[in-house]
């Protein structure tokens, strides 16, 4: 991490400067994950399960990673809040959007805005837990640092079907390293699931000029219609109706 | 797939490219992707819904047997920056398709900015992939 936070101050003095934004503490725009490792997920090379953790870990059955295969219980394919930090990764676009005292993150997957409060309050002591959990945020220079408590069990860390618990702290680090990349890096803090604390694969996000975000919300109705057409079909044995 | 005529896989060609497995956005691994297959038949419907576009054809076999076929695409998002719209494919355009079959053998199938080389061929030459045109 220690590199991390000082790699921004080597890349601008190499030249990028004419292209970065004036203000190093304005991401505002339409960003989106650039492929990496990890894919739709902090990545599968997670600490060691606890038994809790690898309890959770065995139940799920992901699409994707180590463990994918058809069907499976993915609570995304419900429409189900995708949840944090996988909408992250997911291949759609979102935008950041500053405010005084809130960076909003909106989102085109399930049309979904997280707040992320700046204007210097504490984390609660005892969020309710929810889908994306409570969320403040403050610069470091010119990394947003987001530090993120509250969360519920119902969501996976990424589409490989990583589990988390409701204790899990997460700490998120974006850089902007020139016009058009942010270098982000996530912190996962979850002593109830994981062993150790865990460094998510490094990734980037590019910023996409002229993108705009439309409607698309996933609707539950429309979705049971798709599992029963393509998803049941695709995924049933052979032989089986 | 015991069902099907024999005569059923003369009308598509498999053609094996080497892409990266994974890269796919549809949630599931219940097709191939380092397979292509191509089918052309006329379309019965096409829907335009979040997260996951469908073009549902009819293919008939050399022995006249018709399959229904249903192939899952991208969000009408990604697919409105790939340069389509809600009327791009209408009932009874005749369209030939390069997709990944399911695994299982079943007429289900997907296409998508994950897999290169799917599309969506008119029957007068134009074609519909799915190449972010937005952000270029």
């Amino acid at each position: 991490m220690l590199a991390a936070l000082t790699f921004p101050v080597a890349t601008r003095a190499q030249g990028n400067t004419a292209a970065r934004s004036s203000d190093p503490n304005n991401l505002s725009g339409v960003w989106q994950f650039a492929p990496g490792g990890g894919g739709q997920g902090p990545g599968d090379n997670f600490p060691t399960l606890t038994p809790w953790g690898k309890a959770k870990y065995d139940a799920n059955k992901p699409g994707y990673g180590p463990k994918a295969a058809p069907g499976g219980n993915d609570p995304i394919l419900k429409c189900d809040p995708t949840g944090f930090p996988r909408i992250l990764f997911q291949i759609w676009p979102f935008e950041i959007i500053q405010i005084p005292g809130r960076i909003l993150m909106f989102f085109e997957g399930q049309h979904t805005i997280r707040p992320i409060w700046m204007d210097g309050r504490k984390l609660p002591n005892d969020p309710d837990p929810t889908w994306y959990g409570y969320s403040v945020g403050r610069w470091e220079g010119d990394t947003l640092v987001v530090e993120t408590i509250g969360f519920n069990e119902k969501t996976w860390l990424g589409a490989q079907g990583q589990p988390h618990s409701d204790e899990m702290r997460t700490i998120e680090r974006y850089r902007r390293v020139d016009q058009n990349t942010i270098q982000f890096n996530l912190t996962i803090i979850d002593p109830k699931t994981y062993t150790k604390t865990w460094e998510a694969e490094p990734r980037q996000i590019k910023l996409k000029p002229g993108v705009e975000i439309p409607e698309s919300f996933c609707v539950a109705s429309e979705e049971e219609e798709f599992n029963r057409r393509i998803r049941e079909p695709a995924a049933r044995q052979p032989g089986k109706e | 797939m015991s069902k099907r005529s024999s005569g059923f896989w003369a009308v598509i060609t498999l053609v094996l490219l080497f892409c990266a497995p994974g890269s796919a956005h549809h949630g599931n691994s219940a097709y191939d992707e380092a397979v292509r297959v191509t089918i052309k038949g006329s379309v019965t419907e096409f829907v335009w819904t979040n997260p996951h576009c469908q073009v549902y054809l009819d293919v008939t076999d050399k022995s006249g047997k018709v399959v229904h076929w249903a192939v899952e695409t991208n969000s009408p998002a990604i697919l409105t920056r790939a340069g389509w719209t809600r009327r791009s494919i209408k009932f009874g355009d005749q369209i030939t398709v390069i997709l990944c079959p399911a695994k299982n053998g079943s007429p289900v199938a997907y296409m998508g900015s994950g897999d290169p080389g799917t599309k969506v061929i008119f029957a007068d030459g134009h074609e519909l992939d799915f190449t972010d045109k937005a952000a270029q």
